[in-house]
């Protein structure tokens, strides 16, 4: 019987070493500084004590798209800046790559679309994007006052560049904001996210 | 009247064949087999997709092959049923008359392929068919029969483009004949993955954060992958290969994983095979494998050598000592002149005693297949067998403490004993049984506990632990048949045994000890004391049945033992749901910036200075402030709830629990005006929910 203690102590030591980097829901959000389209600078560290919407954000997605001709992601912005909600939009498009745009345009798009997001993010080295590990265009993280994450993953559960699915989708952005600022626990707290790539430099 | 029948009936006829020309016309015109929704990208077409089948007319009841061929532009690709990091699967939704069944779409293997930024995606360039078996219904119209499909796909490069299309596709009635498309099919079909040919084995593990996939039967030089398909609610990183391991991440689950679907792929470039893993391969596939199995023979001999350890370690607990050398002076009279008859009879008894752990592994090993086979893993990594072994383990510590006994119910040993009463070779056996399950109230804390830890290990090393533990607890009497004359140097039954008994359940708490810790890396300190709580109940529930439910007690003692117990379930389940009821309040941590801002926004504000540890801070919350009546209040005046959180002594707050002449914790402030100028109304140390209602009525 000790030996098999000894194994198991193995197999856990194997476990320490299979453990698998990244942000991880339920710990604390990596802090990161990044200009905005406006040249100011947006750290996280900054925003204790305020909910933060991280969005991945790439103009030319089709995935994004969606979210914008709907008026889902807009929407979304409106209500929940308006309670106190921070959303910064990053963009990690490499020069060169798609939805690599200078600040100017940025703007324009934003102006365009009526987007109620607090600001743009430029990542163009792609660092924060990376950081946290954001795959596609749109993935969305929520970090509770606490400097938490509460949620990482997809915007909704409707995986498709189909206008039409936004109505029936059910929305974790929404679902999640709505049950942690009632003091509630998340029903949700990662799931995969799906869009486009982003659009990462080659290293 | 007749003739008016068959008019009418031929008028139906006619309506129904002009109906389906209609629908088929309307086919043709939307495209017959060609793309509706052209997707241009700066003026190249990306995609085409085709609707297309292996024979040019139907047979009545038979099966043939329907696909959607999708010619892609050079650099882009769509994506396979698991898309990897990014993309969206490629999708068809069959419209079939009615009476055709379609069985699954068939995926032939995709690529595996990175995208900058450490990016995966499994995906199809160039060419492929996605397709399906279709059997027709047994009457088939005389009619053109129109095939229809939806597809959806995402086609990138380094950027996206969603398309569609709408295809169809008219097929006649008649013999099976083979179409130009068909070799087209043959070839994707056998892209398609296989499943696992006889010697290709997968087993699964679960190790920390990953499942570790070991592969069996592939020659040791061949190239591996796995192309996983993860539950939808799940999210995995990328599969990594060592010599024939594979190793899985996995981000987030919401059911415990322990083994995945996916294509198992051998080879590589033109040669590589796809074979599906799927939960039909996996039940015929190698049992999962803990680490254990790689402990390498010199571990196992060690195990087994502490397993024998352990059986003759049996011997001297009281319920098993004394019997001994009366065991061996029965077989030496009844074996008479024949000295070997002795060895023989105490051979059968030995043989008995192993019989029975034998058996004990048998259930070991089947109710973990059980249990396996309902999803339940039974592994050191998943939390809730911690918590249950943990609780076996405790038990037993106060078993061995003696704060209640184990009994071996009179009817259930009667018929053992009956047979045990036999002479010669089959009663010696039975003998060896029936000590064997006699001597439980002091084995059972023992093996209890080892057949715990055995259910994380694989089935045929367990069978060989029990084997080995019974084989030591039968040796002594193996040995003292040879030589009688060395029943002299076996110790003499005492009290020490109880004392060695109870010291036994030390080590029992040690082990507990241990495991207590992995829960607490796993989940927290919380969970840790939330097993506390457990064992404490089971601490007060064994000491109600050692005390009130003995076998010499009376039936009103029992009455009273099980009115205890259900009394001390109840109060358990009723605090444990008091403790960890979630606050309903919405409560923000208290800085300074954000109080001058409620301030400043002209809100009511409410203070609590709480920690942790402060018994009447959590007492005041749970019953005066996060009430119905105070929530209610604080909504309606829009008071903002903030909490000063002292558990780990933050200085600010130091700073203003003395500003208002406190040394600690509790103390609540509220600053019912909503401007800054007035001073804060302090609240005493007890308040009711009516102190704070009070205070907020003060403006």
């Amino acid at each position: 019987m000790i030996k098999t203690l000894l194994i198991t102590c193995g197999l856990l030591a194997l476990t320490a070493g299979l453990s698998f980097a990244e942000t991880e829901v339920g710990k604390a959000a990596p802090n990161f500084s990044l200009p905005d389209t406006n040249g100011k600078t947006h750290s996280l560290a900054d925003l204790k004590g305020k909910y933060v919407v991280l969005e991945w954000y790439q103009p030319d997605c089709p995935f994004v798209r969606k979210h914008y001709k709907s008026g889902n992601m807009q929407g979304l912005q409106k209500e929940y800046t308006a309670k106190g909600v921070t959303w910064l939009s990053i963009d990690s498009s490499a020069p060169g790559e798609e939805g690599n745009y200078p600040a100017g345009k940025l703007n324009e798009i934003a102006a365009q679309d009526g987007s109620s997001r607090t600001a743009l993010l430029l990542d163009p080295a792609g660092d924060v994007g990376r950081l946290y590990g954001a795959k596609t265009t749109p993935d969305m993280y929520i970090i509770d006052p606490n400097g938490i994450l509460v949620y990482k993953g997809a915007i909704d559960n409707k995986r498709s560049t189909d206008l039409a699915d936004v109505k029936t989708a059910t929305n974790y952005v929404k679902g999640t904001l709505d049950a942690v600022m009632a003091g509630k626990t998340a029903p949700t707290t990662a799931t995969q996210p799906y869009g486009c790539s982003v659009k990462y430099a080659s290293k | 009247m007749h003739t008016g029948l068959k008019k009418e009936a031929s008028y139906a006829e006619m309506l129904t064949r002009i109906l389906q020309w209609a629908v088929l016309w309307v086919g043709l015109l939307v495209g017959w087999g060609q793309p509706v929704q052209a997707q241009l990208y700066n003026g190249k077409e990306l995609v085409t997709a085709s609707l297309i089948s292996d024979v040019t007319t139907i047979q009545p009841g038979q099966k043939f092959r329907v696909g959607v061929l999708y010619r892609i532009e050079p650099g882009w690709h769509i994506y396979w049923k698991y898309s990897g990091d990014s993309g969206i699967p490629t999708k068809i939704e069959w419209q079939l008359p009615q009476g055709f069944k379609v069985g699954d779409l068939q995926w032939p293997l995709p690529m595996r392929e990175k995208e900058p930024g450490d990016l995966e995606v499994f995906d199809y360039t160039s060419e492929v068919l996605l397709f399906a078996d279709i059997e027709a219904p047994a009457t088939l119209p005389a009619q053109p029969i129109l095939l229809q499909a939806k597809t959806d796909w995402l086609v990138c490069q380094s950027l996206c483009v969603p398309g569609r299309a709408q295809l169809s596709l008219s097929l006649t009635g008649g013999g099976n004949t083979a179409s130009a498309s068909a070799s087209t099919f043959q070839k994707y079909a056998s892209f398609v993955p296989k499943q696992p040919a006889n010697p290709i084995k997968i087993g699964f593990s679960r190790v920390g954060k990953g499942l570790v996939a070991v592969v069996d039967g592939v020659r040791n030089d061949a190239t591996l992958d796995f192309f996983p398909i993860p539950p939808e609610d799940a999210v995995i990183g990328h599969v990594a290969r060592d010599g024939n391991r594979l190793t899985i991440p996995i981000d987030t689950e919401v059911k415990p994983i322990n083994r995945m679907e996916g294509v198992l792929v051998v080879g590589s470039g033109d040669t590589r095979q796809g074979y599906e893993i799927n939960e039909k391969t996996l039940l015929t596939a190698i049992q999962p494998e803990t680490g254990a199995s790689s402990v390498g023979l010199v571990g196992i001999l060690q195990m087994l050598g502490f397993a024998m350890i352990g059986g003759l370690i049996l011997n001297v607990m009281p319920c098993v000592l004394p019997v001994i050398s009366l065991k061996i002076f029965g077989f030496v009279s009844e074996a008479g002149t024949e000295p070997k008859k002795a060895f023989r009879l105490s051979m059968a008894f030995a043989l008995g005693i192993i019989g029975c752990f034998a058996a004990l592994a048998a259930i070991v090993v089947l109710l973990r297949t059980a249990g396996a086979q309902i999803g339940w893993g039974f592994q050191f990594q998943d939390y809730r067998f911690i918590l249950v072994i943990s609780c076996l383990v405790f038990a037993f510590a106060l078993n061995l403490f003696g704060v209640f006994e184990l009994s071996v119910s009179a009817q259930a040993t009667q018929g053992l004993a009956n047979l045990a009463r036999g002479h010669g070779y089959g009663g010696a056996f039975f003998q060896g049984v029936f000590a064997t399950v006699l001597a439980t109230p002091c084995t059972a804390p023992f093996l209890g506990t080892a057949s715990a830890f055995a259910f994380a290990q694989a089935g045929w090393v367990t069978f060989l632990v029990f084997l080995f533990i019974g084989f030591g607890m039968a040796l002594p009497y193996l040995l003292l048949a040879v030589n009688p004359q060395w029943l002299r140097y076996l110790p003499k039954p005492g009290a020490w045994m109880l004392r060695l008994k109870q010291s036994m359940g030390f080590l029992l708490v040690g082990t507990l000890l241990w495991l207590m810790w992995i829960l607490g890396q796993m989940r927290g300190v919380d969970a840790v004391v939330q097993l506390g709580g457990i064992l404490l109940v089971i601490a007060i529930l064994a000491w109600i049945k050692g005390s009130f439910w003995t076998p010499i007690s009376s039936g009103r003692s029992r009455l009273l033992a099980i009115v205890a117990m259900v009394f001390v379930l109840l109060l358990a389940t009723a605090s444990y749901g008091f403790v960890t009821k979630p606050s309903q309040l919405v409560w923000r941590p208290f800085s300074k910036s954000t109080l001058d801002e409620a301030l400043a926004a002209g809100k009511p504000v409410f203070i609590d200075f709480t920690a942790d540890w402060c018994i009447t801070c959590k007492t005041n919350e749970r019953f005066a402030i996060d009430t119905p009546k105070v929530r209610e209040e604080f909504l309606k005046r829009n008071v903002v709830a903030l909490k000063a959180d002292w558990t780990k002594g933050d200085p600010e707050i130091t700073q203003i629990l003395k500003q208002f002449g406190r040394a600690g914790v509790p103390m609540y402030l509220i600053y019912p005006s909503g401007t800054n100028e007035t001073q804060p109304v302090l609240l005493p140390e007890l308040i009711t929910s009516q102190t704070v209602l009070d205070a907020l009525n003060k403006t």
